[in-house]
């Protein structure tokens, strides 16, 4: 285990942030199996999973508001545990209803973050602000749900984090709010070797914005890779073969549907090789495209049904 | 001046906008000498990944269709003119292709796939 922590030590250029093995209980739940994640410095990494994946406890993990149960990770070459302080002067964190200081006013909130912090750019915080028509002046409790997000991810920024922590952070949003706060994504990332890690549930936004990403369910991270390898590696198979008898479809495939002259399944390894393999006289194979939802739905289905360690039994997430 | 992408079409989103910009510059609507928005402002105008926005330009930039001038930004190229016709070309003859496609896969004739061109053209000229 030490000895793997000093490998990645020397590699930590290439990741903002590494886990090994990282797990987390609560109670009988486990809430994380067992991750190991890398977020690619310079990315914008897409985690997604259903409701209770195990999305937020990695990200309060990853800012040491619970400890995990075991295993370890570096956030920007910082222990995630013992040198957490160091990690999250350099993180910013927005998460879905994030509690906010309500008797302030926009400005007292970003005055009041500044001083927790040695450099601070109230230039990045107006370029959020002053687009949407916040009024500096607005009491934090009068403002519209997408208005409190984009103040949260205002002074978020405010310190230049070289991490961007997104937690549900468009969940729920107007539309109008989500492009807002999606281009403002985009803007800080325009500064070198900054890093998003975000999570949500809405997939078109995953696909617009991320180029790297994890699927997460029942705690486990069962597929991690650049959007372009996940989308060339899966695809969709159809075999229209109405002389012939029914093909032989791969051990692996997933989601595989049989009709009487037609048959279709899906593939995580798919090379060119393989629809020649398919291919017969009187049979035609054709190679289909899957978006990211299709991918994440067919990648997901065995998960879903495989028999996990833990019980569903609700287990109470401390605050 | 672009069209919005479909984010859940499996059509990936850098090829979406490349072929965008080839059909704009195949029909005359971009030009040699025109301008395009910086990496920045395209990825903010279209939502997308910034790094998503740097390839369409280096892929059409290979291609030869855009240049980058130093510290001044993205234009369309002067080549992109002598393109635009192969452009016009490659854009049809991919389609056709589809269209052989599907034809031969549902079993018709070379004869047959001719005549249903005929026809087609011939509609078109009324």
């Amino acid at each position: 285990m030490s000895a793997d922590a000093i490998t990645t030590e020397s590699h930590l250029g290439d990741y903002a942030v590494v886990t090994h093995t990282l797990t987390r209980r609560f109670g009988r739940k486990l809430a994380l199996d067992s991750v190991s994640a890398r977020v690619s410095v310079g990315s914008i990494y897409g985690l997604m999973g259903p409701n209770g994946a195990g999305k937020t406890t990695f990200i309060r993990c990853l800012l040491n508001l619970i400890n995990p149960t075991s295993g370890s990770g570096t956030v920007l070459g910082h222990d995630m545990v013992r040198d957490s302080v160091a990690a999250r002067r350099k993180i910013g964190h927005v998460a879905a209803l994030q509690p906010l200081w309500e008797w302030m006013t926009v400005r007292e909130l970003a005055n009041f973050m500044a001083g927790c912090y040695p450099r601070w750019n109230q230039d990045a915080v107006k370029a959020v602000l002053s687009p949407v028509g916040i009024d500096p002046n607005d009491k934090i409790q009068e403002l519209s749900r997408g208005q409190r997000t984009l103040a949260a991810l205002a002074v978020a920024i405010g310190h230049q984090p070289e991490l961007l922590l997104l937690d549900e952070a468009l969940t729920g949003l107007d539309p109008i709010s989500r492009r807002e706060v999606l281009r403002n994504v985009i803007d800080v990332m325009h500064a070198e070797n900054r890093t998003v890690l975000i999570t949500g549930q809405d997939i078109a936004d995953m696909e617009r914005i991320c180029d790297h990403v994890g699927f997460l369910i029942k705690g486990r991270l069962f597929w991690e890779s650049t959007l372009d390898d996940l989308k060339a590696r899966v695809k969709r198979i159809r075999i229209e073969h109405p002389g012939g008898p029914q093909p032989q479809v791969p051990a692996n495939a997933l989601r595989v549907e049989r009709a009487a002259r037609e048959t279709e399944f899906t593939v995580t390894d798919f090379t060119r090789d393989l629809v020649e393999s398919l291919a017969a006289p009187g049979r035609r194979v054709e190679m289909l495209d899957l978006s990211l939802e299709d991918i994440f739905v067919d990648l997901a289905q065995p998960q879903l049904a495989a028999a996990g360690p833990a019980p569903d039994a609700p287990v109470k997430v401390p605050a | 001046m672009l069209n919005s992408i479909d984010p859940k079409s499996a059509v990936p989103i850098y090829l979406q906008i490349i072929g965008q910009i080839r059909r704009q510059v195949a029909a005359g609507v971009l030009a040699p000498g025109d301008q395009l928005p910086s990496v920045r402002e395209l990825a903010a105008q279209l939502i997308i990944n910034p790094n998503t926005a740097a390839r369409v330009y280096r892929d059409l930039e290979r291609d030869g269709l855009l240049e980058t001038r130093r510290g001044q930004g993205t234009y369309i190229s002067p080549t992109a003119a002598a393109l635009a016709e192969s452009e016009r070309k490659s854009l049809v003859s991919e389609r056709m292709a589809e269209a052989v496609g599907e034809a031969r896969s549902l079993g018709l004739s070379d004869d047959a796939i001719l005549k249903l061109f005929r026809d087609a053209l011939a509609r078109r000229q009324g």
